[in-house]
């Protein structure tokens, strides 16, 4: 340790900012940076640039935005403006004197809140609409938000490219009906007279500065939010989701819930972003939110790191000041560098009709050279170390049992499967199956492949549907229920293949695991409620008593991305993320596939000693030598139909068993065999 | 006739008057900025590059003829389109409107060809006090005095226009149409934009109001490449015409399809449908017969039009279109203008511009007479009615021997 | 003109697009079917091919409407237009996908797609600062041929474009069911590596479906052209946005799929015209999407690949 900071002083001995802390230097760069953009408009006053800059943070913030549909939650929207124009919208005909409906009665009381107001513009009275910029930042992000969920709604069951183009449609299709409905928006020549913001009764007006802090503060409240989201359970619940949709929802996930939830979190930025956007134009015309604005938001999020908050918000920025500022300017850059070193011909050279072709150019390179984004949202982690990749690894059971409480399950059955059946197509995969698992006991499930094995996890699990039959897990039917809700009753499974989050780290797989244990929503895990400091510790706690669990194997190891770990690595990450979630039966698909027979040896330790503690387990597995060690039970599958069943010595030598697995031939030959012993 | 070499001359003529400007004779010498903002990336790209074309030709005859006294023009694109928009952004004409603005060199402004960006740029400009003058954007809210107190909130007219708005093109050619056409019926089409759809929304009030029966209306996208369709229900209808308030975009696939479905109906466009665009992009023998308006009174064989096609066709080496005659006609007045302010000794400056701008008359302007109201409309409403006839003896895509006069649309009584 | 004829007449019509939409949309499906990639420089191939097929036919002496051929040589005329325009179409399709597309084969995420919007910028802005952004007149060799079906009425261009989109269409189809090269690409579409491990070269097969969707393109490009005897530089968008929206209808990556959604896209675009204007057609056209997609979210003809887990 102290050679370590010893050999840091030294190396950067001539750089004594590289010296600090990293979360010092991360603060001091947040205050300078805070202090140069707070200053940037007496530093550079040019309100035309100033403009341009509160421009690029209405960008950033709808980059901000689409990063949580796309860069968290791995929903791509091709449509994203759709949101922006109805906050737009929301706010232009709220202020401007489009819509202006009879006065009557009736509007009295908004006329007190300041909403309305009375105005004559010769014939009958009429309303107009006097909504505050203030009161409609949020009411924007409601509405919006309403708009994602219902936009949001039919693309559930829809991946990847399909959701593309149904976002892409509605993304064309708000444009049009703003251009076609001209009694409420004006159509195609723009809404007039929406109003500037006020504050302490002095309007805005036309200056960009006031603009541009409004838009400064939007970022930073933004960012904040997004920040926070992010490490919350919220946000690992969206990750999980664009990792792997199965396994998320089978570590207790709601799919719906929480894609609708990135798609109204990322509505609400737009709508807000749409408020200030026309506030600051005072008009609003469709053509400002058609599909080139969604795929340049889209480009921005890549461009800055999908995923990376302070990413998206660089991309943005520089993309916009790219295109508004620095390349209009480029001429006349140029030209002055002509005159400077006297080349006439730099002084005729004109970019300005040639922008968007090396706007366009500049994205190519991008991607062919740093497609990750500017600030990838994955950092790299250094690989461990000799030393402690060869740390000692100590064999044989769990350590540190004694900081997990023991399972006292109710005596009795804990799982019964009566009569499953289970169809795809024409090929039954499972076939009137029975199983019961006793409360504490440990059930291995035996067969050769295709023998519906798999299937049976998945049909307890809630992935694949029953065609009839019945599971009762303490009593309670678990037929139909979705896969998060099985989990949440206390069912965990692992998987055959192996499916944790690939591009999360091993500790937020595992606290993944927990989702279904915790309860902040977002604005709990937005604001840091004591409630939710409480339990995200609480959390935090319990899943490093699990990953402790398995000592020197995974806990220097808790900040690797899990790609990069070993096979036998992941097998153990994804036994940790089920126990994370404190299950009341654990199913594990074939945990010892891939596995040398050492660890294949310490793993069996470490499940006898999970069943010690009381938890019940149910398990897939080939390796009969690991079955006899751990099952009280065995059952045995064979095309779909449960062939046999018994204890495991009883099993071995069952005629039917035998003849399942080996054929024929091999079974005499198995017999003969232990004939001779 | 002006020569190949002698446009050469005088584009050195400019580019040493520009060098050479610091060391000229005058005491007062100044280098004024004018910006011009169109949407010159995207897919208004070509026609901004032919309505600045106007501009460029202007200023530099000014300079090259010293038309102001010790007083040098310097034209500054200003590109309102963005990649983030693919076409005009209201947002960076808003973002150039303040660039020009805070910069105290630009006395005057040229543009912007969209009424979505004058929306955006004239409070702007009104609280800079830079005058503008738009050569394209016709869409009549900017300058309609109910609406004042958004876009020129310092009071003094500061958008300014040598195009007519939809308000008088669009019931003008209605009434023609019923006096003169005699036409019965007739089915309205718009391309979706600012300018189209105000147009075929005030045609189609004065065509009510006069007793055309309007059988349909319907809007075309104009990036769609069909219109087949609506053509084929345009011609089940079979109204006694086809008016269509839209600029060449959509105009240009309008006229050939309506050629193959409706050969034989009047047709019948605003001046958007009198543009190069339309004889080069449709061609003959689909465009022969279409009627479209232009906001200005006709001089008949004024040999000022010839000479000026002659001169701009010799520096571009296409012919102009009805825009690019409206652009150099807003340079001339901002010329005029500066005349004015440098003729009283101050210095040109955009305070007394705009007020110069205001009282400025152009008598023979290509455009006929050229004074504003003050809400900064021409006060001039004359609108002439051209159909194009072929003309084989001229160039076929040239606007001026293919539209024939032939009248003048009579102003509504009221 | 009676109600019958004007709905063969918007029948007719609607054919003619979707043929066209058709075409356009095998390019998209053929590409997403073996990379998974939208591919949006898709849009811009296919107005590049457009204003190559002008420039190829005006250098062979045709221009504007006043050159009519008839017999051979309108049909050499109308070869030579294809088969430039295919094959420099092709090129650039290969040159995308060997350049900007193979350096991205394994990377996660939209970065391919973004690299496609990039080219895309790229190829507009090229050709809008060579050739300009005016409407250009395409030639028109075609004689003015018109068969009179009751009050409706079918033009030669129209028999014309049926037959050469359902010529190029079936051989596809042929193509990618019966050739070695065919099966190669189908295989390479249901798993590449195992495609590779088979002794398929998959580079060579993603090059070529590039190679064949871009020449589709450069096809649509020269019909779309002698269609509407128009190419300007901003056609790519709103055609190409809707054969990729009938890709997806039909089930993309299927190339029977794209046939049919093209047709039903343009059948739609032309009888929703009809009946609600043209102002309203995207709206329709992308509710029914969302609808067709809710109930079979793999398109009308596509099947959910299975969860491969």
């Amino acid at each position: 340790m102290m050679k370590a900071l010893a050999g840091s002083f030294v190396s950067f001995a001539g750089r004594p900012l590289a010296g600090m802390a990293p979360e010092r230097r991360r603060a001091l760069g947040l205050v300078v940076l805070a202090a140069v953009l707070l200053a940037f408009p007496y530093i550079h006053d040019n309100d035309g640039d100033i403009d341009s800059a509160a421009n690029a943070m209405s960008y950033a913030v709808l980059a901000l935005g689409l990063n949580i549909v796309v860069g968290f939650a791995g929903l791509l929207d091709l449509g994203y403006a759709a949101f922006f124009a109805i906050g737009a919208y929301y706010y232009g005909i709220f202020t401007s004197f489009q819509v202006m409906p009879l006065w009557s009665g009736f509007w009295d009381p908004f006329a007190m809140l300041g909403l309305v107001e009375k105005i004559n513009q010769g014939g009958p009275d009429l309303v107009h609409f006097t909504l505050s910029f203030w009161l409609a930042l949020p009411t924007a992000a409601i509405v919006a938000a309403f708009f994602g969920i219902l936009f949001g709604a039919p693309t559930l069951r829809l991946r990847g490219d399909y959701l593309a183009i149904v976002t892409l449609g509605f993304g064309e299709i708000v444009p049009i009906v703003a251009r076609n409905v001209d009694s409420v928006t004006n159509g195609a020549a723009g809404l007039n007279g929406i109003q500037a913001p006020k504050l302490f009764g002095q309007s805005f007006g036309v200056s960009a500065t006031p603009y541009y802090y409004v838009g400064l503060g939007l970022v930073a409240l933004l960012i904040f939010v997004s920040l926070r989201l992010r490490d919350s359970r919220i946000g690992r619940a969206w990750m999980a989701i664009r990792e792997d949709e199965t396994a998320a929802s089978a570590m207790g996930v709601n799919l719906t819930r929480f894609k609708l939830m990135a798609f109204a979190i990322g509505a609400a930025f737009a709508g807000m972003t749409g408020v200030f956007f026309v506030a600051k134009l005072q008009t609003a015309t469709p053509e400002m939110f058609n599909f080139a604005v969604s795929s340049m938001l889209l480009v921005m999020v890549v461009l800055g790191g999908m995923g990376s908050v302070w990413g998206v918000v660089l991309g943005a920025v520089l993309l916009q000041l790219l295109q508004t500022w620095f390349l209009p300017e480029l001429t006349g850059w140029v030209h002055q560098l002509g005159a400077a070193i006297g080349v006439p011909a730099l002084r005729r050279i004109d970019f300005v009709d040639s922008t968007q072709l090396i706007f366009g150019v500049i994205l190519v390179v991008m991607m062919l050279f740093r497609r990750d984004g500017l600030i990838p949202a994955t950092r790299k982690m250094p690989a461990l170390s000799y030393a402690a990749q060869h740390a000692e690894v100590r064999r044989g059971g769990f350590v540190n049992l004694d900081r997990i409480p023991r399972w006292s399950p109710e005596p009795g059955n804990a799982l019964e499967v009566r009569g499953v059946t289970v169809k795809f197509g024409g090929l039954v995969a499972l076939n009137a199956v029975d199983l019961t698992v006793p409360a504490g006991g440990v059930v291995a499930v035996i067969g050769p492949n295709g023998s519906g094995k798999s299937t049976l996890f998945n049909v307890i699990t809630g992935l694949v549907q029953a065609n009839s039959g019945s599971i009762q897990f303490e009593g309670v039917e678990l037929l139909g229920l979705a896969p998060y809700q099985v989990l949440e009753r206390g069912v965990a499974r692992t998987f055959q293949n192996i499916r944790l989050f690939p591009n999360l780290n091993v500790l937020e797989n595992v606290l993944i695991g927990q989702h279904a244990r915790l309860r902040s929503g977002p604005f709990a895990s937005v604001l840091h409620t004591p409630g939710n400091r409480a339990e995200e510790a609480a959390a935090a706690n319990w899943v490093m008593d699990i990953i402790g669990l398995f000592g020197n194997r995974l806990l220097p190891r808790i900040g690797q991305t899990v790609s990069g770990l070993s096979y036998a690595n992941r097998r153990r990450v994804e036994i940790a993320r089920a126990l994370a979630s404190r299950p009341k039966i654990l199913l594990l698909d074939e945990p010892t596939a891939g596995m040398n027979p050492a660890e294949t040896l310490e793993l069996a330790e470490q499940i006898k000693s999970l069943h010690a503690l009381g938890l019940t387990i149910l398990l897939i597995e080939h390796k009969l030598d690991v079955v006899t060690r751990l099952a009280d039970h065995v059952v045995v599958l064979d095309h779909g139909d449960r062939i046999a069943e018994g204890r495991p010595d009883e099993v071995r030598r069952n005629d039917a068993v035998l003849t399942a697995y080996l054929g024929r031939a091999a079974r005499a030959a198995v017999m003969e065999d232990d004939h001779a012993s | 006739m002006i020569t190949r070499r002698s446009t050469f001359r005088i584009a050195t003529g400019v580019a040493s008057a520009a060098i050479l400007g610091s060391r000229a004779a005058h005491a007062s010498d100044q280098t004024v900025k004018v910006g011009i903002n169109l949407s010159f990336t995207g897919a208004d790209a070509e026609s901004a590059a032919r309505i600045a074309n106007g501009a460029i030709l202007a200023f530099e005859e000014a300079n090259a003829a010293h038309a102001v006294p010790g007083v040098t023009f310097d034209l500054v694109k200003f590109d309102d389109a963005t990649a983030t928009a693919g076409q005009y952004d209201p947002a960076q004409a808003a973002t150039n409107a303040r660039k020009m603005v805070s910069d105290k060199d630009y006395v005057a402004a040229i543009g912007p060809q969209m009424s979505g960006a004058g929306k955006a740029m004239s409070p702007i400009l009104s609280a800079g006090n830079l005058a503008i003058i738009t050569p394209s954007s016709t869409n009549p809210d900017i300058t309609d005095p109910k609406f004042a107190a958004q876009y020129r909130p310092s009071g003094k007219a500061i958008y300014f226009r040598t195009v007519a708005t939809d308000a008088f093109q669009g019931p003008n050619m209605a009434n023609y149409m019923a006096d003169t056409l005699k036409i019965k019926s007739v089915y309205i089409l718009d391309d979706s934009g600012a300018y189209g759809v105000g147009l075929a929304d005030a045609y189609q009030r004065q065509a009510e109001a006069r007793g055309i029966k309007v059988l349909g209306r319907d809007r075309l996208d104009p990036k769609a490449a069909d219109y087949s369709a609506t053509l084929t229900k345009i011609k089940a209808a079979a109204p006694d015409a086809l008016y269509y308030g839209g600029v060449g975009q959509a105009g240009v696939k309008l006229a050939k399809q309506a050629y193959e479905i409706i050969p034989n109906m009047i047709k019948a466009g605003g001046d958007g449908m009198q543009t190069a665009d339309l004889l080069k992009g449709a061609g003959f023998p689909a465009v022969d017969g279409w009627y479209a308006t232009v906001a200005s009174p006709h001089v008949t064989e004024d040999p000022k039009t010839a000479s000026f096609r002659d001169r701009y066709f010799a520096r571009f080496k296409i012919y102009p279109d009805d825009y690019t005659v409206t652009c150099y006609t807003a340079a001339q007045v901002i010329v005029e203008a500066a005349k004015k302010v440098a003729a009283t000794g101050k210095p040109v400056a955009r305070d007394a511009v705009r007020d110069a701008i205001q009282g400025v008359t152009l008598p023979d302007s290509l455009l006929g007479p050229i004074q504003f109201d003050e809400n900064g409309d021409l006060k001039n409403k004359i609108i002439s009615v051209f159909q194009i006839r072929k003309d084989d003896k001229h160039p076929l895509d040239d606007p001026d021997s293919q539209y024939k006069y032939v009248g003048v649309a009579p102003m509504t009584q009221s | 003109m009676t109600a019958v004829d004007l709905f063969l007449q918007q029948l007719i019509n609607g054919l003619s697009l979707g043929a066209m939409y058709s075409l356009l949309a095998l390019g998209f499906t053929l590409v997403y079917g073996i990379m998974e990639l939208i591919n949006f420089s898709h849009f811009n191939v296919f107005m590049v091919g457009c204003m190559i097929a002008m420039l190829t036919l005006q250098a062979m002496g045709l221009s504007g409407q006043t050159v009519i051929l008839s017999g051979a040589p309108l049909v050499l005329t109308l070869l030579a237009g294809f088969a430039v325009s295919m094959v420099l179409c092709g090129f650039i399709g290969v040159g995308i996908e060997r350049f900007l597309l193979r350096p991205l084969r394994n990377v996660k995420g939209p970065a391919a797609m973004i690299t496609t919007i990039g080219v895309s910028y790229v190829l507009f802005n090229l050709v809008l600062l060579t050739l300009g952004s005016d409407s250009k007149n395409f030639p028109n060799p075609l004689p003015p041929v018109v068969f009179p079906i009751g009050g409706a009425v079918l033009r030669l261009r129209e028999v014309l474009i049926w037959i050469t989109a359902a010529v190029l269409m079936l051989a596809l189809n042929y193509f990618t069911r019966y050739t070695k090269l065919g099966k190669a690409m189908r295989a390479t579409a249901q798993d590449a590596e195992a495609a590779r491990m088979m002794g398929v070269e998959v580079d060579r097969v993603i090059m070529i479906s590039f190679f064949i969707g871009s020449a589709l393109a450069g096809a649509s490009g020269m019909i779309f052209g002698l269609y509407y005897n128009l190419a300007k530089v901003d056609m790519g968008f709103a055609a190409g946005l809707r054969a990729f929206t009938a890709a997806v209808l039909g089930g993309i990556g299927n190339v029977p799929g794209a046939m049919l959604g093209g047709v039903l896209i343009g059948l739609i675009e032309a009888l929703s015209a009809q009946a609600l204007g043209s102002a309203w057609s995207d709206v329709v056209i992308f509710s029914l999407l969302v609808l067709v997609l809710v109930f079979r979210p793999a398109g009308l003809l596509g099947r959910l690949a299975p969860n491969k887990s």
